[in-house]
């Protein structure tokens, strides 16, 4: 017994062990720094970047101060009392998601309806859900559901293609109607529906109807209230629609229903009431702002070239959204049918099976060629082939759309490969058909899969820019798209075009700006991705 | 209950539901042959201006000329961008090749779970970045910073030594566009393509190996540099192709930073390539786009050919990496 301990002992102090010892670590310690090289280095180069923009050396010391009393103190006293309790941090999370989710969702709705005319749009939406709503209310009616399904598409189409060619005799009579009812059709009716449908699930129709009610008085009573008072009534019908509803709604469903987690629901209020309260108290005492180059101008207003403090990149976000919207339009509905088709469909042999196996091959090599390859092949397309002008909004959205189509095949496939095969097996034992398993069972299982990798796809396109220059997307514009076949600009090309701009208030202010601005846009998106995926993957 | 008895339901479907299932069967069919539509208009859109651009200027010029100048001189000498392109590729897989690996061996081998849930989503935000940023962030950021430490010069064969020349290396100081930070951006890029499906080839080596290993008296370092990194080779060095092959194709960072000039590399003081500018492919195609919009002319096929050649490029690599996992992939 005492030999063997003096031996292990021996072995322990062998300085053979300790140099693999001390190997072992080092070993470590360099794997950790190569891990971390790349990450440090890339936030050090957002620090500068983000430096620039904000100018924060330009504030005094009292700006800090009073900003750190009335905003970073309170959230961060928030965050820690939220840590510790699950339920808190959930309603925060949601809460959250909620308030600033649904801030963004109504500036952009706004912003996008505003680009492309409220009018159009509304024609347009009208009449391509009105045949829908018909057939799913005679569904409703007869209980006759044999011809739905593919009744509800046909049926759209038939719808938009009425107004397209009725398209000057319906535009007439719409015109005359105030630009905010356009948005009220557009924004308010969906809302007040999806609360009506949403309320009535859980508390039965009549309270539905009432609920679906109160937002349409609602959004009445906003739109009469603004005419009276003068301001603008769209912007706050969307406003109410977009924001104060689906958010009041979240946070009264919490706080009715969670007692636990209520307390969180203070979360966002908090961030938002300190920042303002910092406001006021700065412009009370006169305190020096940061000469910030991320100003309302910048976000509002179209570029200048000349002067710095009059630049902005409005065109150019609203053209970056509308692109990358109609390149979602033209490209997921493929690219799922695409995954659909590999995964469920596609035999394992034969020459269908070959089929698939190329097909396979050939998405893999789709989603290595060159970004900007897929430029050429959008202008070959786009603009030799079909005849279409330059730098249009289809051509764009088309080219991305080509681009994107791998990724959305690859994710789309995993998420369809990671649904269990029991359920489909269940499913077809009791007598569903394959499109009725995979519409009801399997979609539904797929769909935080698919929303993830989709929504990254969408990361990746709104910062795409070769192939916009080789379709040749106009930088500058001073207006935004006012329609699909009007000419696109997007926020990447104004910084690429901008870079060679070496005056030091656009090369160290205006477009550090704008590149912060194109990076909150794409890390929002990441994070929504990445906030979907452990969601959901946990549950699993 | 007497209807039920008296007749049984037909278990047939109906008509019209066959032929539904059917159609909708093919419609997803078209939409997954489409992306074969893509790939056959890709080449079709890229080779025939290409073609119609060579037999204006013959290829030989095109594929051996030294001088690509294609509005002043009207020299289409593919030479100078593949050099360019070169520089750069070399460049960023020296910065990206060990330390996607080193991060992928980490990730796989190392990290604990939680680590491991906030550093892989990290790296991944690496490929995210738009290029564009990218390129801005090497021509504003990176070149003035590391110009601080330049010139640089290292006497690496002193005076005096028999049969070898002096020889000096000598790091010039940076231009405005150089070579060097466009390397490092692009390297910083394309670390999660390494990472990630290197890791993924690390975590398929079954886990009796390891044990194997470790019941052999193997330290945790022998274990994965003499085991687990070997029994994963194939998958590595399909990620170092796959990641060479992004680095080629990369645009806007190497047009931003690298800028327009396209060069012969320099001998043999190879560091002098780094700190001058010179032009890729890529940059060469987003430059002829930007300047001239005609849409015609050898000029705007130039542009064609340039894709094609490109494309001939990424798109062998793509398929050897395929070829080298399918072949060298151990089977457990």
């Amino acid at each position: 017994m005492a030999a063997e301990e003096s031996t292990s002992d021996q072995l322990g102090r062998s300085t053979a062990l300790r140099i693999q010892h001390l190997k072992g670590r080092l070993f470590e310690v360099a794997l950790v720094a190569a891990t971390l090289v790349g990450i440090v280095s890339l936030l050090a180069l957002f620090a500068q970047i983000s430096s620039d923009a904000f100018q924060p050396g330009s504030a005094s010391a009292t700006w800090f101060l009073v900003y750190l009393g009335t905003l970073v103190a309170p959230t961060a006293a928030f965050t820690l009392y939220a840590r510790r309790r699950p339920a808190v941090r959930e309603t925060n999370a949601l809460a959250f998601a909620a308030v600033f989710g649904g801030l963004l969702f109504s500036f952009v709705i706004y912003a996008v309806v505003d680009a492309l005319s409220p009018y159009d749009v509304f024609t347009y939406v009208f009449f391509a859900s009105l045949p829908p709503a018909l057939v799913v209310a005679y569904d409703r009616m007869t209980d006759d559901r044999t011809y739905t399904g593919p009744a509800i598409p046909a049926s759209m189409i038939v719808g938009i293609s009425v107004a397209a060619l009725l398209y000057d005799l319906i535009r007439g009579p719409i015109g005359i109607a105030a630009e905010w009812i356009m948005y009220f059709g557009l924004v308010t009716v969906p809302a007040a529906l999806l609360i009506g449908a949403l309320t009535a699930s859980r508390r039965g129709r009549r309270s539905g109807v009432i609920a679906g009610g109160v937002v349409v008085i609602g959004g009445l009573a906003v739109a009469v209230a603004s005419i009276v008072t003068g301001t603008n009534a769209s912007f706050l019908v969307v406003f109410f629609s977009a924001f104060v509803v689906p958010t009041g709604y979240v946070l009264w469903r919490s706080v009715r229903t969670d007692p636990e987690g209520r307390t969180g629901v203070a979360g966002p209020f908090i961030l938002l009431g300190g920042a303002l309260l910092g406001a006021v108290i700065v412009g009370r005492f006169g305190i020096q702002n940061p000469d910030t180059f991320l100003t309302p101008t910048l976000l509002l207003d179209s570029w200048d070239g000349l002067t710095a403090s009059e630049a902005g990149v409005y065109p150019q976000i609203v053209g970056s959204i509308v692109i990358v919207g109609f390149m979602a339009v033209l490209a997921f509905p493929v690219g799922i049918g695409a995954a659909i088709y590999l995964e469920e469909y596609a035999p394992d042999t034969g020459l269908r099976g070959r089929l698939a196996t190329l097909l396979e091959v050939n998405i893999s090599n789709l989603a290595g060629v060159p970004s900007v390859v897929y430029g050429l092949l959008g202008l070959a397309l786009f603009r030799r082939t079909l005849g279409f002008g330059t730098g249009i909004v289809f051509s764009a959205a088309g080219t991305l759309g080509l681009l994107i189509l791998p990724i959305v095949i690859v994710s789309t496939q995993e998420a369809l490969r990671s649904v269990p095969d029991s359920l489909r097996q269940g499913s077809y034992g009791m007598g569903a058909s394959r499109w009725q398993t995979l519409r009801e069972v399997v979609l539904p299982e797929a769909i935080p899969g698919t929303l993830t990798g989709t929504i990254l796809a969408l990361a990746r396109a709104i910062g795409e820019t070769a192939p916009l220059v080789i379709i040749a997307v106009a930088t500058t514009k001073y207006s935004p798209p006012s329609g699909l076949f009007s000419s696109a600009t997007a926020l990447p090309l104004q910084i690429f075009a901008a870079s060679a701009n070496a005056k030091p208030e656009f090369r160290h202010g205006v477009v550090p700006a704008a590149a912060v601005v194109l990076l909150i846009l794409m890390l929002l998106m990441n994070a929504t991705a990445i906030v979907i995926r452990n969601k959901y993957g946990r549950e699993n | 209950m007497s209807s039920e008895s008296n007749e049984a339901p037909s278990l047939q479907r109906s008509g019209f539901v066959v032929r539904k299932e059917r159609f909708y069967g093919r419609l997803i069919a078209a939409c997954a042959v489409l992306t074969i539509a893509v790939t056959v208009g890709i080449i079709l859109a890229l080779s025939g201006q290409a073609l119609s651009f060579w037999s204006q200027i013959s290829p030989i010029a095109y594929f051996t000329g030294t001088s690509w100048s294609p509005v002043i001189a009207q020299d289409y000498g593919v030479l100078p961008l593949v050099s360019g392109t070169l520089i750069v590729t070399v460049f960023s897989a020296l910065i990206a090749l060990p330390i996607g690996l080193a991060a992928a061996i980490y990730l796989s081998e190392y990290a604990s779970e939680k680590a491991r849930s906030i550093l892989k989503p990290s790296l991944e935000i690496l490929a995210g970045v738009p290029t564009v940023i990218y390129g801005y962030m090497a021509l504003v950021y990176v070149t003035p910073m590391i110009d601080q430490f330049l010139p640089f010069s290292a006497q690496l064969i002193p005076p005096g030594v028999p049969v070898l020349p002096e020889f000096t290396l000598v790091m010039p100081s940076l231009g405005t566009f150089n070579a060097l930070s466009a390397s490092i951006v692009v390297g910083i890029m394309i670390i999660p393509m390494v990472s990630s499906i290197s890791e993924d080839a690390l975590s398929a080596v079954p886990d009796s190996l390891r044990e194997g290993g470790y019941g052999l008296g193997s330290t945790k370092f022998d274990v994965s540099t003499k085991i687990v990194v070997p029994s994963a080779t194939s998958g590595i060095v399909a990620s170092y192709v796959l990641a060479i092959s992004r680095a080629i194709g990369e645009t806007m960072a190497v047009t931003m930073a690298m800028g327009m000039s396209p060069q012969m590399p320099y001998f043999p003081n190879v560091l002098r390539n780094l700190a001058e500018s010179s032009q890729t492919i890529t940059a060469a195609m987003v430059q002829i786009a930007g300047a001239d919009s005609l849409g015609s002319g050898p000029t705007y096929e130039a542009m064609f050919a340039l894709g094609i050649t490109l494309f001939a490029i990424t798109l062998t690599m793509n398929i050897l990496a395929e070829v080298v996992r399918r072949r060298f992939r151990e089977e457990y």
